[in-house]
């Protein structure tokens, strides 16, 4: 007598586990922050899967590089990074270890959307470490400025048109409509700011990462509570800022929800200053747009600003 | 351009004009001359609409090059028995390291990484080896002189540990400057739904990095692949909840040892890494527990010795600025051990640690440790003080 086996699924099982996901999906995409995730999903749609690999309420600057994240790099087929040495400090280490060449720098499959937006604050002079946690190439937090988000959806429409050529027009066409979308975002957002009279245009901020916002916005920033980039508050430092908030009369003191907080709820108890904790980002796993999750952050600062 | 063309021709400046002072100023009622300006303007505005932004200068990135100084104030009231190389060995201070990073991308297929360790009396390559960048089939390859990657500890370097020494279980089977040595590895990423990485090397067993296990200074030279150092790991990892992550690891060494022919050194271990980080915590709050075991079994003339040890650590960060953590550690012993003679009884030590970082490029860290060698008949309190400064361009760790 003789025992047939059950090779045949077992064998077609074995094949399924090692024929790369990647192969039988959609594009992957992987995005080191959320705004980038929800751009790309806005543009790709079904065409495309999206992962993040950063929480909107984690600091962008410090992730744990999880080897969850490894495998989410192995089958991509496009990394999204902020660039700006934004990822510097975890980034690295999970692309080397990916082993996946069509990610790594260079590569048509690593898109860096700092290379599409015109940066703020590059150092005009020599700089180090004294000045804080400089970023040498400018200011790496412009994914608040829905201007540098249109400027980064059309170089991405571009990316994933190269990497999926028979979905290239309905890439380009997505991105056009959501760059309009978003210009008329900026405009109607400056024009809604501008109606509110100068003294409600002042805000102080914890980190230097609003600047983009705040010009897109025509806000004022008049002091960070950090007293160099990277570095926590000191008293004196505190105490200085405190007293800019009285002399200017600042309304909003605006920090993203990643940022510690007790300084900034004191120093909003003792200047009167509304504390505005803001979104680090859209809430991607729950499918917030990145359209919504900056109506969401905008109308937060105006009602503060307005109040 | 053709505009422009277009209005010149319209000029009738087919003929050489007579010759034009550049300095001479534009009469603003020149019918002619507007018109040419104007038609280099709009040529001049389509040019620059047409031009896509330009991109930040972007610097070379060709060689990455950083400097890791660590220094410490130590106090003992008995005779050190710290068996790290970077380890504070002595009362007064001690130059742990000074450890230069170099590292960068070679060309497509390879990636170069070194860590040079300067000493106050040498200097010494603790590290220098290629990564394979493209290689197929979810493999990737390392050759020239690295730190095995057994277990959790081992592959790391003094300056991303929680506590100012090396884990005595390390030091005792792997040595001073653990287990390290010239080799290639290959490691492969499991296709699975979860992180399965298997890894396999075979290094040199001669040297310091070998001395405590294998044949150390002894030098017989390679009579076959088995007189190679082997190291086999398997590495898993579980994202148990976006804040709670465990990875667990196996691991196993094998070579020759230096007691007689074809005696063999077997060394087996395993390490568990639970953490818990909030992702919605600004105040970048952790906590991770570390546990790592080892045991070795070493071939003698007619005998076999069984040893091994592991140590359990627990650090809080606090949050961005402050951190503590404890340690503790058991090591057995072999009575009258000829490959080990001083070490004959079980060693306990446990360890606090309180560490402040200023910023993400220095630490101060403040140690205590009680240290209980079962061969002695009192035990050994240690206290370090120890600073930790960073500059230039750091890799950034793995997890």
């Amino acid at each position: 007598m003789t025992t047939t086996l059950p090779l045949r699924p077992l064998l077609l099982a074995l094949a399924l586990l090692l024929v790369p996901q990647a192969a039988l999906a959609r594009l992957q995409v992987a995005a080191t922050v959320t705004p980038l995730a929800a751009l790309a999903r806005d543009i790709g749609g079904d065409l495309v899967q999206v992962h993040a690999l950063s929480a909107p309420t984690q600091d962008p600057h410090f992730v744990d590089p999880r080897p969850s994240l490894i495998l989410l790099l192995n089958k991509a087929d496009l990394l999204l990074v902020n660039g700006v040495e934004l990822e510097a400090g975890w980034l690295p280490p999970l692309q080397r270890t990916a082993r996946n060449p069509a990610i790594l720098q260079g590569a048509r499959g690593h898109f860096d959307a700092s290379q599409h937006v015109p940066l703020r604050d590059v150092p005009t002079a020599p700089i180090d470490r004294s000045h804080g946690d400089v970023h040498p190439g400018g200011n790496p937090h412009f994914w608040s400025d829905a201007r540098a988000a249109a400027r980064v959806a059309r170089a991405l429409a571009a990316r994933l048109a190269q990497l999926d050529p028979p979905n290239a027009a309905t890439y380009t066409q997505r991105a056009d409509a959501l760059c309009k979308r978003l210009e008329a975002f900026a405009a109607t957002q400056k024009a809604r700011f501008a109606a509110l009279s100068p003294d409600r245009r002042r805000v102080v901020t914890y980190h230097a990462s609003l600047g983009y916002l705040l010009d897109a916005l025509g806000l004022e920033q008049v002091a960070t509570l950090e007293p160099k980039p990277g570095v926590s508050p000191s008293p004196a430092h505190v105490s200085r800022v405190v007293a800019a908030i009285r002399e200017r009369a600042v309304r909003a003191l605006l920090q993203e929800e990643y940022y510690p907080r007790s300084t900034t709820q004191t120093v909003a108890r003792l200047s009167g200053a509304r504390l505005v904790t803001l979104p680090g980002g859209p809430d991607f796993d729950r499918g917030e747009t990145y359209e919504a999750w900056l109506t969401r952050l905008t109308n937060g600062i105006h009602d503060a600003l307005a109040q | 351009m053709l505009t422009a063309l277009a209005a010149l021709a319209a000029l009738g400046l087919s003929q050489p004009p007579p010759a034009p002072d550049p300095n001479a100023p534009v009469a603003p009622d020149d019918a002619e001359t507007r018109a040419l300006l104007e038609a280099l303007a709009a040529d001049q505005a389509a040019t620059d609409a047409a031009r896509p932004t330009p991109a930040p200068a972007v610097a070379p990135s060709l060689l990455d090059i950083a400097l890791i100084l660590d220094v410490a104030a130590a106090v003992f009231d008995g005779p050190p028995l710290q068996l790290g190389g970077h380890d504070p060995q002595r009362d007064g201070f001690t130059l742990q390291q000074l450890e230069m990073n170099l590292s960068g991308v070679v060309d497509p297929f390879f990636r170069f990484d070194a860590n040079l360790v300067f000493a106050q009396f040498g200097v010494e390559v603790e590290e220098a080896y290629v990564t394979t960048l493209a290689l197929p089939g979810n493999l990737q390859a390392r050759a020239g002189q690295f730190l095995a990657r057994f277990g959790r500890i081992n592959p790391t370097h003094p300056h991303s540990w929680s506590f100012a020494d090396q884990p005595l279980v390390i030091g005792k089977l792997f040595g001073a400057e653990g287990s390290r040595g010239l080799g290639a590895e290959l490691s492969w990423l499991s296709p699975l739904p979860w992180y399965v990485e298997l890894v396999a090397s075979a290094q040199d067993p001669t040297g310091e990095c070998c001395a405590r296990s294998f044949f150390g200074a002894d030098d017989p030279g390679l009579d076959s692949p088995a007189d190679l150092m082997t190291t086999l790991a398997l590495k898993q990892f579980f994202p148990l909840s976006p804040a709670w992550s465990l990875s667990w690891g196996l691991s196993a060494q094998l070579g020759p040892n230096a007691s007689g022919p074809d005696a063999r050194t077997d060394i087996f271990g395993s390490d568990l890494y639970l953490r818990w980080a909030p992702v919605d915590d600004p105040d970048g709050q952790s906590v991770s527990l570390t546990v790592e075991a080892l045991l070795r079994a070493r071939q003698v003339p007619r005998d076999s010795l069984v040893d091994g040890g592991g140590y359990a650590q627990l650090v809080w960060r606090i949050d961005r600025s402050y951190e503590v953590g404890a340690r503790y550690e058991l090591v057995t012993g072999v009575p009258a051990d000829p490959l080990d003679p001083a070490w004959t009884d079980t060693r306990t030590r446990a360890a606090l640690q309180a560490t402040w970082y200023p910023s993400h490029f220095s630490r101060l860290r403040l140690q205590g440790a009680l240290d209980q060698p079962g061969w002695r008949p009192d035990p050994i309190l240690a206290a370090f003080l120890a600073l930790e400064v960073l500059v230039g361009a750091h890799p950034a760790h793995a997890w």
